[in-house]
């Protein structure tokens, strides 16, 4: 992406404006994609901004002339596991109290109550949320990018640091898991989250 | 999955803007020196060259250096060369367009790299009988050892430095592959030095100096190069 790449490029060289520019051409992409991990506004928001306060110190191991798009995924993605894994830890400490909150929780600890639904059919959103919560990390993550953000497995793959066989089958397995459990017939062959999409 | 499809459609959502620090930090910036792989990967070689080849001189060349085959010497030494640069380039220099090194290769070719020359050094370095009992030759192998360590040192703490908090992904397979190239040179080096030509020193000792390190990159490095 030629956009993203030159303001990174000015960014780099001190301009605040292609700042700016970049992070009103990247932040709403971004934030989707914190969205449907995280499934809690105030969450991903904040994900947001640790995102790009580390992409802000790290600037200095950006590659001139390189696409900067996958890197900043990757930070977010990393940024997002930092989080739910500091998450993770907090839920083993409350387990310890004698009673639990009856509230339903995702992986980030969100509640059901405070889902951010958009404008979309709210049952068909909110029932596609909650089957995407009840997946494992990893297989969520690849649902999300390959499914919902349009990347290519090889795009996923590198975001998620891991291989293209693993990330297929995570897709893959994800996507078996969701049809399940949404229950509505499969996709025809060609818009698997095998290929490119 | 219309669920899905519904997800998939929803609009963007609007992000707030930049947080309070991040404006602060705004409003000093300045121009930052980005990233050179390439060049990085020269200063990163001809460092370690150079360092090895001071520890070189303080030490000697093996005294059987003349009497040894030529052609087979120069395959074995180019190898090790080979285990010392590809793993260093793999792990700094990126595909064209992209930011972040070839982790999955780096991670490959310190594999490869650790494996390979303990069983090449097994294998082709004949062995007498008495080779059978390792202790004996596995044992004052420890100079050697703690030798090529030594060399596979700067490699390592250069690379390191010049990834420091660059890394989102891979890091561990990144050091892995610094680690794996510090350790052929020190191979390499230690080829040059030592004459014991015992399968199980060679594998075991010269090689073994690969994994080791590619195992203690591993483990430390990411500490340095991951970024938080």
């Amino acid at each position: 992406m030629a956009e993203a790449k030159d303001l990174m490029q000015r960014y780099c060289d001190g301009d605040a404006g292609a700042f700016r520019e970049l992070y009103a051409v990247v932040a709403p992409r971004l934030l989707g994609y914190l969205l449907k991990m995280a499934r809690e506004r105030a969450l991903a928001d904040d994900l947001l901004q640790q995102t790009f306060m580390k992409i802000h110190r790290a600037r200095g191991a950006y590659v001139r002339g390189a696409d900067p798009l996958p890197w900043i995924y990757s930070i977010a993605h990393r940024t997002f596991i930092d989080e739910a894994r500091k998450r993770k830890r907090a839920v083993v400490r409350v387990g310890e109290v004698e009673e639990l909150p009856e509230v339903p929780a995702g992986l980030t600890g969100e509640s059901a109550e405070r889902r951010d639904d958009g404008r979309a059919d709210p049952e068909l959103v909110t029932a596609a949320l909650d089957a995407l919560a009840a997946l494992p990390d990893q297989q969520r993550e690849a649902v999300v990018l390959t499914k919902l953000d349009g990347k290519s497995v090889a795009e996923a793959a590198a975001i998620a640091g891991t291989t293209i066989g693993a990330m297929k089958v995570r897709a893959h397995r994800g996507y078996e898991a969701l049809r399940k459990v949404l229950g509505r017939p499969s996709e025809p062959a060609k818009k698997s989250p095998g290929g490119p999409s | 999955m219309s669920g899905l499809d519904e997800l998939s459609q929803l609009p963007v959502p609007v992000p707030p803007p930049p947080s309070a620090a991040l404006e602060a930090e705004l409003a000093t910036l300045a121009p930052v020196r980005t990233r050179r792989p390439v060049r990085q990967l020269v200063v990163l070689s001809a460092v370690s060259l150079v360092y090895a080849g001071a520890i070189f001189v303080a030490l000697s060349l093996r005294r059987d250096l003349h009497e040894l085959p030529i052609v087979p010497s120069v395959c074995v030494g180019l190898t090790w060369v080979v285990g010392f640069i590809a793993p260093l380039y793999l792990a700094t220099v990126p595909r064209a367009g992209q930011v972040i090194p070839r982790w999955q290769l780096a991670g490959v070719a310190s594999l490869i790299g650790a494996i390979g020359f303990i069983v090449l050094g097994l294998l082709i370095h004949p062995s007498g009988p008495h080779s059978v009992a390792l202790e004996d030759h596995v044992a004052p192998g420890y100079g050697c050892f703690e030798f090529g360590l030594a060399t596979a040192l700067v490699p390592v703490v250069i690379g390191a430095m010049f990834l420091r908090g660059a890394l989102p992904v891979g890091s561990r397979w990144v050091a892995a592959a610094l680690g794996a190239g510090g350790g052929s040179l020190g191979g390499l080096m230690l080829n040059l030095h030592c004459s014991v030509t015992d399968g199980a020193h060679v594998g075991l000792m010269h090689g073994g100096v690969v994994a080791v390190s590619a195992l203690l990159a591993a483990a430390l490095l990411p500490r340095v190069t991951n970024l938080r």
